[in-house]
């Protein structure tokens, strides 16, 4: 049985990718909004000299406050449960092992700087200053990264009999037809207010260029959707329109414009060799104070400072600091022993955690370039919903593809349940919907169900509206010197971005009570 | 394409060597879903499990690792202990883990459910014949102790055990006894009311 889908569906695919913050925009129809430069830069003020932070969890958010407070001369100690510092910044290659709880894997990728996959995020925005500017001053070169591609594919059961079509056929046939149906059956006295001749004239004008209609206002063909074939010693055969009635059964349309919003835009970027080089460049700095295989047990905030206990082979270790910044993910904090109070601790049951899940295919040969396709992202309404090609590599011989990410939690579930192998198989059925000899170009496989991955057991906290007004300024505010960090903690989850927004805003407050003379102003 | 997936299978197996190999803090492994001394986690629906007999512990690691638990899609948390269970089991280490969480400092869990307590006592009765009037349990029936334990946790499973999601498969014989009783339960009020009760007994 197929699920219907909705456009809460859609909601929830962009909030899953995006963020809740896409959501917003989404819903609001504000994404027109100019992007905002980094709204108040980290200034850093007060020695932390003979001031000690502990910081519980070495993702992005507690590197980069323990990469700040370093320079600026306080004791900092990471403590991060898993054997490798990065939280869900992960890049696998040749060797490397992914520690899903109940199904551990062995990346065996062949050994080669381009077959990598990069198991969280993958791609960065312009607009993402923080980040960019971490990177830029930890030396993390950036190339270009390739998100939407229009001569990738859009596949759907639904739709001419699950044939898959060029994404620039199903965008600019079904913006051709509107733009027809708009211009011929819109009549100047049907809209609302004074519009003169010249309005209508332009309106139609633009309706025109828009959908790329002829002096007629027909819609006959574009060269948008492709050209028939491209003999450039020969006249241009465009392709012909593809049926209204067929693209519009497709509920692609509820995710048609990904590639258009505010975090998904051209121009995107990646760092050369893998999302962790941005770790690696962290831990070129800080690595001396993280401790791996550390899990905390036990949080107490004191009068003064705060008290965690954490278990390091096999034994139990106390330890003291005048503040604790705490990225663990919020549901597994709900496990730890701790004295928050019940008005705090509530909120980390509450937020739904995420359920996303990836799988990375090394192919034999970049068969997607021989069909015109480099970089960018193939679309089906399957389980695997997605399938990317790397934008790095190009022209050599084998390439790592993203044969899966699963946006919606059932898809994800329904994946996780699957030992490797299963998954494996299960994409690569799918995949054959696009590239009909997908089987036997696959090599190795590497499977990334994020809510059974060890020391993470979820994606991005999956915050909502309402859920935001409840609980976000709570679980924000800190508890004694405890605060809680994270892109769980911001209003951009699931974005590096938000990790270090997080930690920007919990350091900043740190300082201005380190510079008030260290008082401890206790929050109840 | 299928000698591919043999080679898929040979790196699972290689996997489990590897994390074998270094067994010092393998069992903190537990910890991470059930919380500091497996006192439970809500926030991941891990229920406590420090303080359970170790053979009960041991019987449903055998299940789960057998597929006679946790094996229908709509069990979704019995599906995430599935493939742990299944490791521990093909590592050998399946008695060991039991004993790891026998030397846990076992706590009484906070209640997080409330009902009709003078129902839920009437219910109990019926309870008490196999799991003891205190809740302490019966060993010789085979019947785990039901104070102190996640009460949203003992809630779940007698909803599964009526929805057919545990106790259904036929190698689970003292899961398909439980479920039997469970199914004379009516409804959820039926079940929080017990479950309120229980959460009296010491």
């Amino acid at each position: 049985m197929k699920r219907a889908f909705s456009r809460r569906d859609f909601l929830n695919w962009a909030g899953a990718v995006g963020g809740s913050t896409a959501v917003y925009r989404a819903a609001m129809g504000i994404g027109l909004l100019p992007i905002a430069a980094r709204a108040t830069p980290l200034q850093l003020t007060a020695s932390g000299k003979s001031k000690k932070v502990l910081i519980l969890g070495a993702g992005i958010s507690g590197l980069t406050s323990a990469y700040e407070l370093n320079k600026q001369g306080y004791e900092v100690q990471v403590l991060e449960a898993s054997f490798r510092a990065g939280g869900r910044n992960l890049t696998v290659r040749n060797g490397d092992r992914i520690d899903e709880t109940g199904y551990p894997q062995v990346c065996n990728f062949d050994k080669d700087p381009d077959l990598y996959f990069n198991c969280g995020p993958a791609r960065i925005p312009g607009h993402h200053v923080n980040l960019l500017g971490y990177c830029k001053e930890l030396g993390v070169e950036l190339e270009p990264f390739i998100n939407d591609n229009r001569n990738a594919w859009v596949q759907d059961d639904a739709m001419f009999g699950g044939k898959p079509i060029r994404a620039r056929e199903y965008l600019n046939d079904t913006r051709g037809f509107v733009a027809e149906l708009m211009a011929k059956s819109m009549k100047p006295e049907q809209i609302a207010g004074p519009m003169t001749q010249d309005d209508w004239e332009r309106l139609r004008e633009y309706l025109k260029h828009f959908g790329e209609l002829d002096p007629q206002f027909r819609y006959i063909g574009t060269s948008r959707a492709g050209l028939a074939k491209h003999d450039y010693t020969a006249p241009e055969v465009l392709k012909s329109p593809l049926s209204a009635s067929e693209l519009f059964k497709s509920k692609f349309m509820l995710i048609m414009s990904f590639g258009e919003t505010d975090d998904q835009a051209a121009m995107m970027m990646e760092p050369v060799g893998g999302m962790d080089r941005i770790v690696a460049g962290f831990l070129r700095k800080v690595g001396h104070l993280v401790q791996l295989e550390s899990q905390v047990q036990r949080i107490r905030v004191l009068p003064k400072g705060v008290e965690v206990t954490y278990r390091r082979n096999g034994e139990y270790v106390t330890t003291r600091a005048d503040y604790v910044l705490n990225c663990i993910p919020m549901h597994l904090l709900a496990g730890i022993e701790h004295n928050f109070p019940a008005d705090y601790s509530a909120g980390f049951t509450a937020i739904p955690r995420g359920k996303l899940f990836k799988i990375g295919f090394q192919m034999k040969q970049r068969f997607w370039e021989g069909e015109g396709i480099y970089g960018g992202i193939s679309w089906t309404l399957q389980d695997i919903q997605q399938i990317w090609y790397p934008a790095h590599g190009i022209h050599r011989q084998k390439g790592v593809v993203l044969g899966a990410y699963t946006f919606d939690p059932n898809a994800g579930e329904k994946f996780a349940r699957l030992p490797p192998a299963e998954r494996f198989k299960l994409a690569i059925q799918q995949g054959a919907k696009i590239h009909p000899d997908y089987a036997n170009h696959v090599e190795s496989g590497v499977s990334i169900a994020w809510h059974q991955m060890n020391h993470m057991l979820g994606c991005a906290a999956q915050w909502d509206e309402a859920l935001f007004k409840q609980w976000f300024a709570r679980l924000q505010k800190p508890v004694g010197s405890h605060y809680l960090i994270g892109d769980q903690v911001s209003y951009h989850p699931g974005w590096q971005e938000g990790a270090i927004a997080s930690a920007h805003h919990a350091i900043g407050e740190i300082d201005a009570r380190v510079r008030a003379g260290g008082s401890q102003v206790v929050h109840s | 394409m299928r000698r591919l997936f043999a080679a898929f299978a040979v790196i699972v197996a290689l996997a489990f060597m590897v994390n074998s190999a270094k067994a010092g803090n393998d069992f903190d492994y537990c910890l991470l879903c059930h919380g500091a001394n497996a006192n439970g986690n809500y926030g991941i629906r891990a229920p406590k499990l420090s303080g359970m007999e170790p053979w009960y512990l041991a019987r449903q690691l055998e299940n789960f690792a057998s597929g006679a638990r946790g094996l229908p899609a709509a069990d979704v948390a019995g599906h995430e202990m599935r493939p742990v269970a299944l490791r521990l089991k093909q590592e050998g280490v399946l008695e060991a883990a039991v004993k790891f969480i026998a030397l846990l400092d076992s706590g009484r869990p906070p209640a997080t459910l409330s009902g009709d307590l003078a129902h839920g006592k009437k219910l109990y009765e019926t309870c008490a014949a196999c799991h003891g009037t205190r809740g302490e349990g019966n060993a010789a029936l085979q019947s785990p102790a039901l104070a102190a334990r996640s009460d949203w946790y003992l809630a779940a499973q007698l909803a599964n055990y009526k929805a057919g999601l545990r106790g259904a498969d036929e190698r689970d014989i003292y899961g398909a006894q439980m479920r039997a009783i469970a199914s004379t339960l009516p409804d959820d009020q039926a079940i929080a009311d017990v479950v309120a009760y229980i959460n009296t007994l010491k």
